[in-house]
């Protein structure tokens, strides 16, 4: 990470980094070198891609003649199991059926995406938000302030907090629904995501912390210190423009975290409710059918995978792109 | 008795055949012939978390009964140690013979035999049973129990042993009256077939002096030919041989395993893949259920054919309706008429579900069944009629708006929040959605399923239902499913304006001493609430269980739907 430093400090210096002679931003180095990454583009145009198949799951539904809660007894053999091979995967049925209800695997995968990706971002925002705040508030006043905020990371750190969330799910959501958020999903999404976030902000709170500390010392903070700039104007104006490089890695590489939690709650039974979709829900639900019927399993999980993998490989690609000194591409 | 699994069993069935046994479809179950061998452990496996009640008195679950009734409470009768039509005839167990009647059927005598005793050795004594009926009255430790002492003896204002002032104690022990080895009981109505009462744990002899109260429910004291060496809940009760049991005291009992192994919290599939697997100490396993996704790998395949038994179990499912919330029959016609039951049944498993229900009362019990007539519209095939549900509705909305606004706006629909149940309340919301009507599912966590929706505070329009006689008479299932007294009425129908009409039949039919016209009284009385649709008739079930291929005697004891654990065997 020092080496990502080095090189904003040397904003607008336009130092070389590459052959060329032209004098370019960080940014756009980062970018050129981001763009070489074959890999991460192509992962990009994955999550792109999921991305649009959740926000217009329900176009994309009605265009195929798909719904995700349709009972289709005619698609289930007398025993419930879906009637043909592969799941009964035909022409109107694409990725095949649900076995017992008949419901469409792939119209369930797209309203689940919405699911997935929905706590995934939002989620990410909340830590995000939360952890820069604090990061920067511990990392810029030190003394008391940071004492405090580092106590309230040890503790948040310290808590089995996988444990704590599957152990909270039912009494938070009952007191979640009688302070008026709707009962059902809404309760539920509202408690996933509140507790990944209180359990989620340390790790970015931490890094940012670490980074203020060395970035207040810097001359172009003292700079603006010396001309009478306020705390508010150092923090906002010097320091925040100064950290996205590590933030955007560290949300890059958290989000399909998020994704995979949510997907482990509800194959758990504590996420969503039916007869909403969720890829977790899915999951859980295939794994009593990987005799009868193999293929339900494969795709929820194929779907999860991808989605995680194409994150990840976008997060690993970003943390390259902003610090050439691990430069790990030679290594793929 | 309620139906101890929660977790299958969803769907709603239709009529095929009238099936004269409760075990019509079980078939050479008793494996690998010759007399069954003393010596080995039986494993039970369970998804439960424990046996819901050990305690004699508390005891109400088919299978529970069946597993404590053959290994530690004995009991004054019993039904036959046998499989078929005969196991549910009534045998002497305590007593020397099924029961002496006087007075005319309100008074019965049962005269102990010789030779009975308890764990510690000490002999069963007449009041030691006396004193086991008595703990029934007290509701407020005993709980979750039959009731059937507290509304047959003759005693009034009885609190309980624990209690009771020496008046009442007195009047409880004259109501219950023990000359030497005679107990005597003074009912204060007529009941013909108390015999069949008395085959219930709740008449199972406790010693006063080993009373624990609530904890009693945790170690009982055994009267059988096991007892208890280790019970932890969520992990295993162990059983051994109680030493002090006499084979020759015992007139039905063989008790051939040394030892029956309960191992519970096991997850459902994880139960399923050892039985097939069938390797190590599972060979000497049990299984109560088979989950739906399983059964056609089961039942399939020959090589399981010798270990696994489909047969009509005595349980009835049904989904019961809060009157309260839905006082108006043409909401309650356009639920059942929308109501995709071909999609629950196939959920469930398709014919291993069972049949679609007419009534609440299954044909096994022959004097009280009659093919009761169905609703106008509703389909054989178990497909939803949406024209007719909606014609219902569209009714509704002038007959009573504020219902049919109710049943838009949305009903609560309380349900096991177990996998399987997840797909049947999605087929709920999905055909009910078809005729405007809203289903709101509310999971709750299985385990605390019955307490929760039998809590008078908990608001519901709809929760789920199953139940089986508690012996050969329907007076056993009409009145305690929809008399206001009975002990699984979830239906909330004391305001409906036939319910005084209905609880007036009731009492008439449990006073008809002559069988064959009770049980056209309770014909009626089924064709009454079936009409009334005060709960919808779902399916007659199915059971499977599969066993491990050592294990002997593994007949399905018909009254409970269960293997009658005590009796199974090892075979080498």
């Amino acid at each position: 990470m020092t080496s990502t430093i080095d090189s904003i400090r040397d904003d607008g210096t336009g130092v070389p980094v590459t052959a060329s002679i032209v004098g370019k931003s960080p940014r756009e180095l980062a970018w050129n070198r981001f763009r070489k990454d074959k890999f991460a583009l192509f992962a990009i145009g994955v999550i792109a891609f999921y991305i649009f198949v959740a926000l217009f799951a329900p176009l994309i539904c009605s265009a195929l003649g798909i719904s995700p809660t349709r009972l289709d007894g005619q698609a289930l053999n007398d025993y419930g199991l879906p009637d043909g091979p592969f799941g009964n995967i035909s022409t109107s049925h694409l990725l095949g059926v649900e076995p017992g209800t008949g419901r469409d695997i792939l119209a369930r995968l797209l309203y689940g995406a919405r699911v997935s990706l929905m706590v995934g971002f939002i989620a990410t925002f909340l830590t995000t938000t939360i952890g820069v705040v604090l990061g920067v508030v511990a990392g810029y006043k030190r003394g008391k302030i940071d004492a405090v905020i580092g106590r309230m990371t040890d503790l948040t750190l310290a808590f089995p907090s996988f444990l704590l969330i599957i152990a909270l799910t039912r009494p938070f959501t009952q007191r979640l629904e009688s302070i008026g958020v709707p009962e059902g999903n809404p309760a539920r999404l509202t408690y996933i995501v509140l507790v990944l976030s209180l359990f989620g902000w340390v790790y970015v709170a931490r890094v940012v912390r670490g980074q203020t500390l060395s970035l207040r010392e810097r001359e172009f903070v003292e700079a603006a210190r010396s001309c009478g700039a306020g705390n508010s104007h150092i923090i906002f104006k010097e320091l925040l423009p100064n950290l996205w490089a590590p933030v955007i890695v560290i949300v890059s590489l958290s989000l399909p975290g998020y994704v995979s939690t949510e997907a482990t709650l509800s194959f758990l039974g504590l996420g969503m409710i039916a007869p909403a979709a969720s890829w977790g829900v899915m999951l859980g639900d295939s794994v009593k059918y990987y005799r009868a019927d193999p293929t339900y399993l494969f795709i929820p999980g194929i779907a999860l995978i991808v989605l995680v993998l194409a994150f990840n490989i976008v997060g690993d690609a970003v943390r390259d792109a902003l610090d050439p000194k691990g430069d790990r591409q030679n290594l793929l | 008795m309620k139906r101890k699994s929660i977790f299958g069993a969803i769907g709603l069935g239709l009529v095929a055949s009238v099936i004269a046994a409760s075990c019509g479809g079980s078939s050479s179950s008793s494996s690998s012939g010759g007399a069954p061998k003393k010596g080995g452990t039986v494993h039970i496996l369970s998804m439960g978390e424990q046996i819901a009640h050990l305690d004699p008195q508390r005891n109400y679950t088919g299978t529970d009964l069946a597993f404590a009734a053959s290994t530690m409470q004995r009991t004054l009768t019993s039904y036959k140690y046998a499989e078929g039509d005969a196991g549910s005839e009534v045998t002497a167990d305590l007593a020397t013979d099924t029961g002496t009647v006087t007075n005319e059927g309100k008074t019965w005598a049962f005269t102990l035999g010789e030779g009975g005793t308890f764990e510690d050795g000490s002999a069963i004594t007449c009041a030691d049973v006396a004193y086991g009926v008595s703990r029934t009255f007290a509701t407020d430790i005993i709980t979750d129990g039959p009731t059937y002492a507290i509304s047959y003896l003759d005693v009034a204002d009885y609190p309980g042993p624990y209690k009771a002032t020496a008046d009442q104690q007195a009047a409880f022990d004259k109501a219950v009256n023990c000359v030497d080895k005679t107990i005597t009981f003074n009912l204060k109505v007529p009941v013909a077939d108390f015999n069949y009462t008395t085959t219930l744990t709740s008449f199972s002899p406790v010693p006063k002096a080993l009373d624990t109260g609530e904890k009693y429910d945790m170690k009982p004291v055994s009267s059988g030919p096991y007892k208890i060496e280790s019970y932890e809940i969520g992990k295993s009760l162990v059983l051994v041989r109680n030493d002090k049991w006499d084979q020759a005291s015992d007139p039905i009992r063989h008790a051939y395993a040394d030892s029956i192994v309960y191992e519970f919290g096991l997850d459902p599939s994880v139960i399923d893949e050892r039985m097939i697997k069938d390797a190590g100490d599972d060979q000497f396993a049990v299984s109560e259920s088979i989950q739906p996704e399983n059964l056609p790998t089961i039942f399939d395949d020959e090589a399981f054919k010798s270990r696994r038994v489909d047969y009509y179990d005595p349980f009835v499912s049904y989904t019961n309706l809060s009157v309260k919330n839905l006082s108006c029959l043409d909401v309650r016609k356009a639920l059942y008429l929308a109501l995709d039951r071909d999609a629950l049944r196939k959920a469930g498993g398709g014919p291993y579900t069972g049949d679609y229900a007419d009534g609440f009362i299954k044909p096994a019990l022959a004097l009280d069944y009659a093919k009761s007539k169905m609703l106008d519209g509703l389909n054989a095939d178990g497909t939803a009629n949406v024209e007719a549900a909606q014609a219902a509705m569209d009714a509704a909305k002038t007959s009573c708006p504020d219902v049919a606004k109710h049943a838009a706006d949305g009903l609560v629909y309380y349900y096991p929040d177990t996998p399987v149940w997840a797909k049947a309340i999605a087929i709920w919301i999905e055909s009910e959605a078809k005729v405007g009507i809203t289903i709101k599912g509310s999971p709750v966590e299985a385990s605390k399923y019955w307490p929760t929706v039998m809590n008078p505070d908990t608001n519901y329009d709809i929760v789920r239902g199953g139940w089986a006689p508690d012996w050969a008479n329907a007076s056993t299932v009409i009145p305690e499913l929809f008399a206001t007294s009975g002990g699984f009425n979830l239906t909330r129908n004391a305001d409906d304006p036939d319910y005084a009409a209905f609880d007036a039949a009731v009492t008439a039919a449990k006073a008809d001493l002559d069988r064959v016209s009770q049980g056209k009284k309770w014909q009626e009385l089924n064709q009454y609430v079936v009409d009334r649709l005060w709960a919808l008739p779902g399916t007659f079930l199915k059971s499977q269980s599969i066993w491990g291929s050592k294990v002997g005697n593994t007949y399905q004891w018909g009254p409970y739907g269960s293997f009658n654990f005590g009796e199974l065997s090892i075979n080498s």
